[in-house]
């Protein structure tokens, strides 16, 4: 076995150089006084072979590692665990640490104070405080008493200690505690000891936090690691590996740097440095989203999709609900404005065919106007003839004005009623008493025809419901239209005489109002067409008339009924109108 | 002339109150005196007699029961003296042509100026006072020749139509002295001094007075 492995080693060895990659945290020079031992010692075990030792720091290292420039790396317990994570680098050894001796070289670290700090007994007391140490990843000068505070809940990151990094060398953290600068330092285990035996520090000035072994020769705050490793990278042949590590495992010296044993489990440095969240383990810091996402990226990338299909339909249902409450409000806001229109064309049509039949009235009020105007003019050209001829007395004169006066308010009476009458305004419905206004109508009417027929009012209402609720103009146009058919009636049969009947009377809990002529009467096929629109019998006649006295009466919440008197001749016209309010309200009650 | 003392008689018949009163207040004005009637039948119920000295109807056209129009046909079928004057608040001019042909002096639309008024007022009294004068004459011809016997009268017509008196024996069957006699009565009694007088005597009582039987 031997044999064969001493044969085939000079063939596997022999054309190759040995590139050892050794960490330089401390700078290159310090390195090479501190490494070059156990590169001379290898090169004598290793004939025939080129041994070079080249000194990196931790980017560096792990650059040469990924280009391949080195065969093997020495490299401290953290670093490795990243390397061997990143770039499958395997150790074949680890620097021996041996408990209990005076090693420059056992991996742990100690947080000392200052001795006479006596609020700083252990590591818990650090919350709050100032912490030296020497660089954000290095493993005995940072990582190790993290891992520890955070063991404690006591997370830097979240700022519970503030760390103050002094960088190399590690003599800076006992400055940073001498001045108060930091209430606590990080030193690398049994640096404090060895510096107290060299006489470079007083041995009483500074205190151990949380000595795990009090009897120790070295103080630490931290559990211990594994040592350094000594590691061989992934396109190193196994041969070489193998010559390599036989040539360390037979390295015999009190030297730290030669002293090599079995690999050690770096377990222990893993859990570390996942608790930490730091290389190898930095990605469980981006777990949080990153690592998420890049593993759960397809649920997410569904779950983003369903998001916004969501979204979007809600949007989308925003969108029509919007739209269509718009087209909702648009159509309503349209049809009230048809209605509002409706209304107002309603109510110019009535003031219209109220204008209308005052139109086709026109021609006896002209006569009715005349008379008065005519006698006023009289008196006033005879006082004037008087005058002249000297023959004017006060008596005359009395007369004259009193007459005038009397003429003059006669026909302002008339003017009055026709203004009251044809103005425009708005409908209004109110409580008025059915005689009162049906008395009004006749005077006007009386006033506006000449010589104008009896008119016998014969009101059977009793006393107690003579009120009715309507707008009394619109019921006034419509009595006045039916006074205006029925004398018309009459004049075309040439029987002006005849009277004209206005009956009041109640039926089923309304105010019935009749108006009946005696004239010939209406044919039955006349009758039917009596309340359209634009249907008349008159040769002047617009046929408006009924048709609006019908919508009036409608809208009072009535009928207009034309039909020929059971007790004789002529023609009836009736419809009903609503009692006064305050017979509701007693009728309610 | 002082027992003559007749006053145009003007009738104001219309049915409207105070138009009526203010007509009487403006012929007053001018200086007539003038009666009211509030219809056509209060003026037929009591209706005055022209005086001498003419008189007038001023007649409104459209009144209830009887009509202006109405009254003055009936007035013309009484063969009554009175001319009328109408008025209408309508221009009615179909109206206006019936009641002119039927007679009337004029058609005024009210309201009227107070001068056309008062004018067709005039001209109605004048046309009343010739008409009263032509029949006042009449009826005195009629007097005087009513004073002849038969005979007389006989005797009468023939002279104006101009026969002498042997004609006038012949046609009469009497002899020529009678007639002569019975001339100087006829002369005598109507006061006519020749045969052309006693014409036209005749002829105002009668203007057919001298017809050929």
């Amino acid at each position: 076995m031997l044999c064969l492995l001493m044969a085939g080693m000079p063939g596997s060895v022999a054309a190759a150089e040995v590139r050892i990659g050794v960490l330089a945290w401390f700078g290159n020079h310090s390195a090479q006084m501190h490494w070059h031992g156990l590169g001379s010692a290898l090169q004598k075990r290793l004939p025939g072979v080129g041994v070079s030792l080249l000194y990196l720091d931790m980017v560096g290292l792990e650059k040469a590692v990924a280009a391949g420039d080195v065969d093997f790396i020495i490299t401290n317990p953290g670093h490795y665990v990243a390397l061997e994570a990143r770039h499958g680098m395997t150790r074949i050894a680890t620097q021996k640490i041996t408990p209990g001796q005076d090693s420059e070289f056992a991996v742990g670290s100690a947080v000392i104070v200052r001795t006479e700090r006596a609020d700083l007994q252990s590591l818990d007391d650090l919350r709050g405080k100032r912490l030296a140490a020497t660089v954000e990843d290095g493993f005995s000068g940072w990582l190790v008493i993290w891992a520890e505070l955070k063991r404690r809940d006591i997370d830097p990151e979240e700022g519970d200690v503030t760390p103050l990094f002094t960088g190399f060398p590690m003599t800076r953290i006992i400055d940073a505690v001498d001045s108060g600068e930091s209430d606590a330092g990080i030193l690398r285990g049994c640096l404090l000891e060895h510096l107290i035996r060299q006489g470079a520090v007083p041995a009483d000035r500074y205190r151990v936090l949380s000595a795990r072994d009090e009897r120790a020769s070295c103080l630490m705050s931290s559990p211990t690691y594994p040592g350094w490793a000594f590691a061989a990278a992934r396109q190193t042949p196994e041969e070489l590996a193998r010559t390599v590590l036989i040539a360390l495992l037979s390295l015999k010296d009190n030297d730290a740097v030669l002293r090599w044993g079995v690999p050690a489990d770096y377990y222990p440095v893993h859990e570390m440095l996942r608790s930490l969240h730091v290389v190898p383990y930095d990605f469980l810091r981006e777990h949080r989203l990153e690592v998420q996402i890049r593993r759960y990226w397809p649920i997410a990338v569904t779950f983003v999709v369903l998001l916004l299909l969501w979204l979007l339909y809600t949007l989308r249902v925003e969108v029509l609900v919007l739209r269509r409450s718009r087209e909702l409000s648009a159509a309503l806001t349209a049809r009230q404005a048809l209605e509002e229109s409706i209304e107002t064309q309603r109510q110019k049509m009535e003031h219209l065919s109220r204008l209308s039949i005052l139109g086709e009235l026109s021609c006896t009020l002209a006569h009715e106007l005349n008379q008065p105007l005519a006698t006023i003019g009289n008196y006033a050209r005879s006082l004037t003839r008087r005058l002249q001829s000297g023959k004017l007395s006060e008596d005359a004169v009395g007369q004259a004005a009193h007459e005038i006066t009397e003429q003059s308010e006669r026909a302002a009476g008339i003017l009055l009623g026709i203004r009251d009458f044809s103005r425009k305004r708005a409908r209004q419905r109110e409580d008025c008493d059915a005689g009162k206004m049906v008395g009004e109508i006749v005077a006007l009417f009386r006033g506006m025809v000449a010589r104008a027929p009896a008119i016998r009012i014969v009101d059977r209402l009793p006393a107690e419901q003579k009120t009715i609720h309507v707008d009394r103009l619109q019921i006034q146009q419509v009595l006045l239209n039916l006074l205006k058919n029925a004398y018309d009636a009459h004049s075309a049969a040439e029987q002006t005489s005849l009277p004209i009947d206005i009956i009041l009377e109640t039926t089923d809990e309304r105010v019935r109002i009749a108006v009946r002529d005696h004239g010939p009467g209406l044919a039955i096929e006349d009758r039917a067409r009596l309340f359209e629109p634009f249907f008349t019998t008159k040769p002047d006649g617009m046929g408006l008339g009924l048709s609006i006295c019908k919508s009036i009466v409608e809208a009072h919440g009535g009928q207009l009924v034309a039909e020929s008197p059971t007790d004789g001749d002529g023609l009836s016209f009736s419809f009903t109108l609503p009692h006064g309010s305050s017979l509701h309200d007693q009728q309610q009650d | 002339m002082i027992s003559n003392k007749t006053e145009p008689a003007i009738h104001v018949i219309d049915d409207e109150a105070p138009f009526r009163r203010s007509l009487l207040f403006l012929l007053e004005s001018a200086g007539w005196a003038a009666s009211e009637h509030e219809s056509a039948e209060a003026f037929l119920a009591n209706m005055p007699t022209m005086p001498a000295d003419g008189g007038c109807l001023v007649l409104d056209i459209r009144m209830p029961r009887i009509s202006g129009l109405e009254l003055q046909r009936r007035l013309t079928a009484l063969a009554s003296p009175w001319p009328i004057v109408f008025m209408t608040g309508h221009g009615d001019v179909e109206l206006a042509v019936q009641v002119m042909k039927e007679g009337a002096i004029d058609f005024l639309q009210k309201p009227f100026k107070d001068h056309t008024f008062l004018e067709a007022i005039e001209r109605a009294l004048q046309l009343s006072r010739a008409q009263q004068r032509v029949s006042r004459r009449c009826a005195e011809a009629r007097a005087l020749l009513a004073r002849l016997s038969p005979r007389e009268a006989e005797v009468a017509r023939c002279l104006a139509k101009g026969l002498a008196n042997k004609e006038i024996a012949r046609e009469l069957s009497i002899s020529d002295n009678t007639v002569h006699v019975h001339r100087q009565h006829v002369m005598e009694k109507t006061g006519t001094g020749s045969a052309a007088d006693l014409a036209r005597l005749i002829l105002r009582a009668d203007p057919n007075g001298l017809d050929q039987d």
